[in-house]
C-alpha cells in the first residue's frame, strides 16, 4: 500500500479568534443573530433593578393607595410581592377603624404615592 | 393585559428620565419625570420635585394605565438627579470622584491579583469579577453580589482584607 503523506490541516472558514471555543458573545455574527435579545435582557434588568429599590425607598413611610371607584386609602408600606399579586400594608387606615396589617390586591390598586 | 402592559422593555426605556402624564382608568391622571417601569407588571415609577426639597413619588400600576404622554425630556442634569434618588446610602457618603477613584484602586488591586475584572452597567459604575460576581459602588465587601456562595464569600474577604490594609 502506498505511504499515507501527511497534509496541513487547511481551517476553513477562518475560526474566531483568541483561545475560546468559538462562541464569543462580541462578535458580528452573535450580535446580528441574538444581540438585540440580550440587550433587551440587559434593559429589562436595569429597570426592574430601579423598580425594586423605589419599592425599597417606600418601606415605612406613609402611603396614600388609590382605590377604584374613587376611594383612598393612607396606610405605611410593607412590601410588594414578587408577583405583582399584593401589597402588604401596615396601619391601613379604613372607616371602619386602623388595622394593623392588612393586603391589598394589586388588582384593586391603581396608584399609590408617598414621599421621601 | 392592555397596550401599555404589551410593550417592550426596549419601549417602556424610552420613557425613563422624562416627563410624562400617565391617563389612568377612572379619569385619573398623574405627572412627573419617570424614574423607570418595572418589567413585571409595567407600572410606572414617578418622581415630582417638591419646593421644600422632598421628592414624591407616585407609582402607576400597569394595569391601570391607559395612556402615557410625553411632556419633556429630561437633561443631564435632571438624569443625574433622578438616578440619584434611590441610590444606596452608603454611596451618598462619597463624591463621584472619590467612588471613581475607589472603583479603580481596587480594579487595579485585582488585576494585579490575576483575577479578571471588567466594568458593566450604566457608566461603568459595576465591577463585574470573573464574569460571576458583581461589586457596586461604594466597592466594599456589602456591596458584592454572586450567585455562588463561595465566589461570594472568597471575595469578600479579599475586599475586607484589601480595604483594611489601606486604612
Amino acid at each position: 500500500a502506498a505511504m499515507l503523506v501527511p497534509v496541513g490541516v487547511l481551517r476553513l472558514p477562518r475560526g474566531p479568534e483568541g483561545s475560546s471555543r468559538g462562541f464569543n458573545p462580541a462578535s458580528p455574527r452573535f450580535q446580528a443573530l441574538l444581540g438585540e435579545q440580550m440587550t433587551a435582557q440587559g434593559v429589562q434588568a436595569n429597570l426592574r433593578q430601579r423598580y425594586l429599590r423605589a419599592l425599597g425607598a417606600a418601606r415605612g413611610h406613609p402611603t396614600r393607595f388609590y382605590l377604584r371607584a374613587g376611594v383612598q386609602v393612607d396606610a405605611v408600606f410593607g412590601a410588594a410581592d414578587v408577583d405583582a399579586v399584593a401589597f402588604q400594608v401596615d396601619a391601613l387606615r379604613t372607616p371602619l377603624g386602623v388595622q394593623a396589617a392588612a393586603l391589598l390586591r394589586y388588582t384593586d390598586v391603581l396608584a399609590y404615592t408617598f414621599l421621601l | 393585559m392592555n397596550d401599555w402592559q404589551r410593550k417592550s422593555p426596549l419601549d417602556w426605556e424610552t420613557y425613563v428620565n422624562k416627563m410624562v402624564k400617565v391617563g389612568a382608568i377612572e379619569k385619573h391622571e398623574y405627572e412627573g419625570w419617570v424614574l423607570t417601569v418595572d418589567p413585571v407588571s409595567a407600572s410606572i415609577v414617578l418622581a415630582t420635585f417638591l419646593e421644600n426639597e422632598k421628592v414624591s413619588i407616585s407609582i402607576v400600576l400597569g394595569h391601570a394605565v391607559q395612556e402615557v404622554e410625553i411632556l419633556k425630556e429630561g437633561d443631564d442634569e435632571m438624569k443625574q438627579r433622578l438616578s440619584c434618588i434611590f441610590a444606596p446610602e452608603e454611596s451618598k457618603a462619597y463624591s463621584p470622584e472619590e467612588l471613581e477613584k475607589r472603583k479603580n484602586n481596587l480594579k487595579t488591586w485585582l488585576e494585579t491579583n490575576h483575577i479578571p475584572v471588567t466594568e458593566q452597567g450604566e457608566s461603568g459604575r459595576t465591577l463585574c469579577v470573573a464574569g460571576v460576581l458583581t461589586i457596586d459602588p461604594p466597592y466594599g465587601p456589602e456591596e458584592c453580589s454572586s450567585s455562588n456562595e463561595i465566589i461570594l464569600s472568597r471575595v469578600q474577604g479579599l475586599i475586607q482584607g484589601y480595604l483594611e490594609k489601606q486604612e
